[in-house]
């Protein structure tokens, strides 16, 4: 476990803020909700084997105590860097994006098991979508019954979505919850 | 055949050599020159060939297999004649003294054992050892012990020798005349004769043999203690610094920085998202127009006719610069416009906190 040097936050912070924008500043700055200590601190970033975890101070500090080669995971695991040194967000990072989110695409019912087999959004499944999203920006997929389903990369601008055609592309499908049954090993 | 007369081939060294060669006239052109010399080295090649066809072969795989015979030519020496060396001080002596050397056996008769031992060596004749009883003399002191005694004078001779021996090589050095198998041992020295290229050491390499010789300790030179104006090695171990995992109760200072520096980094390369043009225009108009609506009823219930209606409406432009100065009046909600103030907005809210 470490820290992650410069240039590995600015990599993070660029992917998070392409989903969260301004709201980026709650990520880091809340107070955090775990450990039992009084005063649990903040959150901050930590690297263990390539995978970014998100963890509380007081986690981190009692993390400290396993060994290097005995510690698994910790916190919230956000993302993982690649061989190549790019960063990818996972999954496991839905929970703090969608608390957080920019931009917003809400699916229909009939749409919802596509998006969860890991197929892109096309137009004929989108319920809802927030206003000014320009074409690659980070996108939170929700359901109808504001469940996060899975996170992003939009196609096209909202206005655009209005004037396409129903089989058209809207939303790059990134992650989604149903990875947690199809690619359990890769988590 | 008057040329292969004066013909002669050297077999052993694969050579041929004609003696009598002679250029009848001198060839005018470069290109008649070489073509004779050509005709020329093709006879005597010829002659190589024949030669060795001659010789009694042995089948091989690869072909018949000829042994060629000893070279005839001599060959001029590779490197110079020895150096007649400096007599050494024995020979000196010697030579002053008229005594001259004798041939020494190596087998010589033991008579105590009545055998025969070697001179020198393993189970030699007049060996220290074989010595039963020393008789004490006169001179010798009461708690002395010959054996020793002997031992150490044998030692001091042996000493002396060598010492004598090395005095004796370094003149012969400074005369250049070393003995060739002390010459190859002593890879330093030049071969003798020649002039070695004095080697010049750089900075860079002195510097990297210094390193490894300040490294080359039990714990790597860490605890060793620094001459003065010696600086820090240039390639600790570590080739990466990473901030502490976790400092105090979790996040350090140092961390908090970073994450922040980025963070606010981030924020301002991307400050010119955060107004939405368009939408700040909008809202202006409408609040533009909520006004006038209010202002036309309160002055409908008064008198319309006397004050004189205004209509301005204002497009929205696609780049925001003009419009900037406006929507600071009009939109409290998004902020403000210029990238300053957007910091300014920011900070306010880190204050906040």
């Amino acid at each position: 476990m470490r820290t992650l040097d410069e240039k590995e936050t600015t990599q993070v912070f660029e992917k998070l803020f392409k989903f969260t924008g301004n709201n980026l500043k709650n990520i880091i700055d809340s107070p955090s909700h775990e450990g039992p200590d009084p005063d649990p601190g903040r959150y901050c970033f930590r690297l263990c084997k390539n995978r970014v975890y998100y963890v509380g101070e007081s986690l981190v500090r009692r993390a400290t105590n396993v060994g290097r080669h005995n510690l698994t995971s910790l916190g919230t695991c956000v993302g993982k860097f690649t061989k190549g040194g790019s960063f990818h967000l996972t999954i496991q990072a839905l929970g703090i994006l969608a608390a957080n989110a920019k931009h917003k695409v809400w699916l229909k019912p009939t749409s919802e098991m596509s998006f969860l087999y890991g197929n892109h959004v096309l137009k004929g499944g989108l319920g809802r979508i927030t206003e000014n999203i320009n074409p690659g920006d980070g996108v939170v997929v929700f359901s109808m019954s504001d469940v996060p389903l899975g996170f992003g990369i939009s196609q096209r601008s909202t206005q655009d979505c209005r004037k396409l055609d129903p089989n058209g592309l809207v939303v790059l499908h990134q992650a989604d919850i149903g990875e947690y049954l199809r690619m359990e090993d890769e988590l | 055949m008057e040329e292969a007369r004066t013909m002669q081939v050297d077999l052993g060294n694969l050579m041929a050599f004609d003696s009598g060669h002679d250029f009848p006239s001198l060839p005018s052109s470069r290109e008649e020159l070489v073509e004779k010399c050509l005709e020329k080295g093709t006879e005597l090649v010829q002659a190589i060939a024949d030669a060795l066809f001659n010789l009694p072969s042995t089948e091989d795989v690869d072909g018949p297999i000829v042994k060629l015979p000893q070279p005839t030519t001599k060959l001029p020496r590779e490197k110079h004649l020895p150096k007649p060396k400096p007599p050494t001080k024995w020979e000196l002596f010697a030579k002053a003294k008229g005594i001259k050397n004798r041939k020494k056996d190596k087998i010589v008769y033991d008579e105590q054992t009545g055998t025969w031992k070697r001179r020198y060596g393993y189970d030699r004749v007049n060996d220290d050892k074989d010595i039963p009883i020393l008789e004490a003399k006169a001179t010798d002191e009461v708690g002395s012990d010959p054996f020793a005694e002997r031992q150490a004078d044998k030692k001091k001779r042996v000493e002396k020798q060598n010492k004598n021996r090395l005095q004796n090589l370094k003149q012969a050095a400074t005369a250049h005349a070393l003995p060739s198998h002390i010459q190859l041992a002593a890879t330093a020295l030049p071969i003798t004769g020649t002039q070695a290229a004095p080697k010049k050491v750089s900075k860079e390499e002195l510097g990297n043999v210094a390193g490894l010789a300040a490294t080359a300790t039990a714990s790597g030179g860490k605890f060793d203690k620094k001459l003065l104006g010696e600086k820090k090695p240039k390639h600790e171990q570590k080739h990466r610094k990473f901030l502490p995992v976790a400092e105090g109760t979790g996040q350090g200072s140092q961390e908090k920085e970073q994450t922040d520096r980025v963070l606010n980094k981030l924020l301002a390369k991307n400050s010119h998202e955060i107004l939405n043009v368009n939408k700040a225009v909008t809202m202006y108009n409408v609040k533009k127009e909520k006004k006038r609506s209010k202002q036309k009823r309160d002055d409908s219930s008064n008198s319309s006719k006397l004050k004189p209606q205004k209509k301005v409406q204002k497009k929205p432009i696609k780049n925001g610069s003009a419009t900037k100065g406006y929507a600071k009046k009009g939109s409290d909600t998004k902020g403000s416009a210029t990238k300053g103030s957007a910091k300014k907005g920011s900070a306010k809210k880190g204050k906040s906190k």
